[in-house]
């Protein structure tokens, strides 16, 4: 009779151990993060075959209408559409930074406890750490295509602190003509399953002659279903010292003799 | 200084603007030509895409166009594929040509050779990048 009393509490012991079986911290913190998985779109910068036409202008490009350029900034422009009216540029590799929060390539966020990555179908990648550190001190730190961000999220909220970033038009023109000093404030939210929502606010008084606020919104992509990078193995584009034109494709025949 | 703003902006509203990896400026956007020929490669490439068509000319004679398209990434999103244009197939192809001139445009709609859409197009087309 003991004996059965004792292998039943030992029994009844087991039973409870596995109901509560001890929780990993790691499970924890990620449970407590936004879900924010798949492919996004910038809202209306969805290329046509053409990949070019779109639904509204870009916000973070130089012609962008509402940017609130400075006296100097704008002394600038006119002085670099006096040689170059139609604002022709050098071929760009990616869009870097900020252009790639509201440009063409679809964005996907990656979120861990420690930091979140953004990153699109050029490559272009942000980390965005979120473990409580600060930018490095000004002597470790220097301009970079993308910046360096750190971030915490307020509730489901992710809000990026971004700074040292090389003036972004050096890296593709079309890029608003920012300083290196710009500081670059963002906030990010879920506010429905195939939305997310928020503002990017750019101080940049060597450029600007106010806070310039561009609101950032994403639509989850339906067209994709991975992110596929590639190298540019195909660069036809020539320029004959007025205009880009189009090489011929390499294994095409000579034009027959007139 | 509003004066200048409105100089420069006024400026900028006829300015198309440019994409990775390079502008649209270099084709004639106003002037759109329609091409009816046969696909002799379809270049599934970065950082463009590419359809050497081959099409008669006014004389009878064949001529290849070099059509530039968007990346492969933005082609995918569109439900192109590597396999949907084959070398032989007909059709029937919307371009803004070079202004510098000579054969060669960027594509702006593609069908076959009889009128199907080839992909599809995103709603509301009205602004450039």
């Amino acid at each position: 009779m003991m004996r059965g009393a004792a292998f039943s509490a030992a029994l009844a012991l087991c039973a409870c151990t596995q109901q509560a079986p001890p929780t990993d911290p790691r499970v924890e913190q990620f449970a407590r993060l936004p879900n924010w998985s798949g492919i996004w779109l910038a809202d209306g910068l969805e290329p046509g075959v053409d990949g070019f036409s779109v639904s509204r202008p870009p916000a973070l490009v130089v012609q962008a209408p509402g940017i609130p350029w400075n006296e100097s900034a704008m002394a600038r422009l006119q002085a670099e559409l006096a040689t170059n009216p139609e604002l022709q540029v050098k071929p760009a590799a990616g869009w870097g930074y900020p252009l790639m929060m509201d440009g063409a390539p679809p964005l996907q966020f990656v979120i861990t406890p420690e930091e979140t990555l953004i990153f699109n179908t050029y490559r272009d990648l942000r980390h965005i750490y979120t473990d409580g550190r600060e930018h490095p001190a000004e002597g470790d730190l220097w301009p970079t295509t993308w910046g360096d961000s750190v971030g915490h999220w307020d509730g489901d909220t992710l809000v990026i602190d971004t700074v040292a970033v090389r003036e972004p038009n050096k890296y593709f023109g079309i890029s608003a003509w920012l300083s290196d000093q710009a500081h670059y404030t963002e906030r990010l939210r879920m506010v429905a399953p195939d939305r997310i929502e928020g503002e990017m606010t750019v101080v940049d008084p060597a450029t600007l002659s106010r806070d310039w606020v561009v609101k950032l919104n994403y639509k989850r992509a339906d067209g994709f279903d991975r992110l596929i990078h590639d190298a540019y193995d195909n660069d036809r584009t020539g320029f004959d010292g007025d205009f880009y034109t189009i090489k011929p494709a390499t294994d095409a025949e000579p034009p027959a003799a007139p | 200084m509003h004066r200048i703003l409105f100089t420069v902006l006024a400026q900028f509203a006829v300015v198309t603007a440019a994409l990775a990896h390079h502008s649209p400026v270099m084709f004639d956007q106003s002037q759109p030509r329609t091409l009816t020929g046969t696909v002799r490669e379809f270049q599934w490439t970065n950082p463009h895409s590419y359809i050497q068509l081959v099409v008669k000319n006014d004389q009878g004679q064949d001529e290849e166009w070099n059509v530039e398209m968007a990346a492969p990434t933005y082609l995918y999103n569109l439900g192109w594929r590597p396999g949907t244009l084959k070398s032989g197939d007909e059709v029937i192809l919307t371009i803004a040509p070079l202004k510098k001139g000579g054969n060669g445009g960027l594509l702006l709609k593609a069908t076959t050779a009889d009128g199907k859409p080839i992909g599809r197009t995103p709603a509301a087309q009205g602004a450039t990048l």
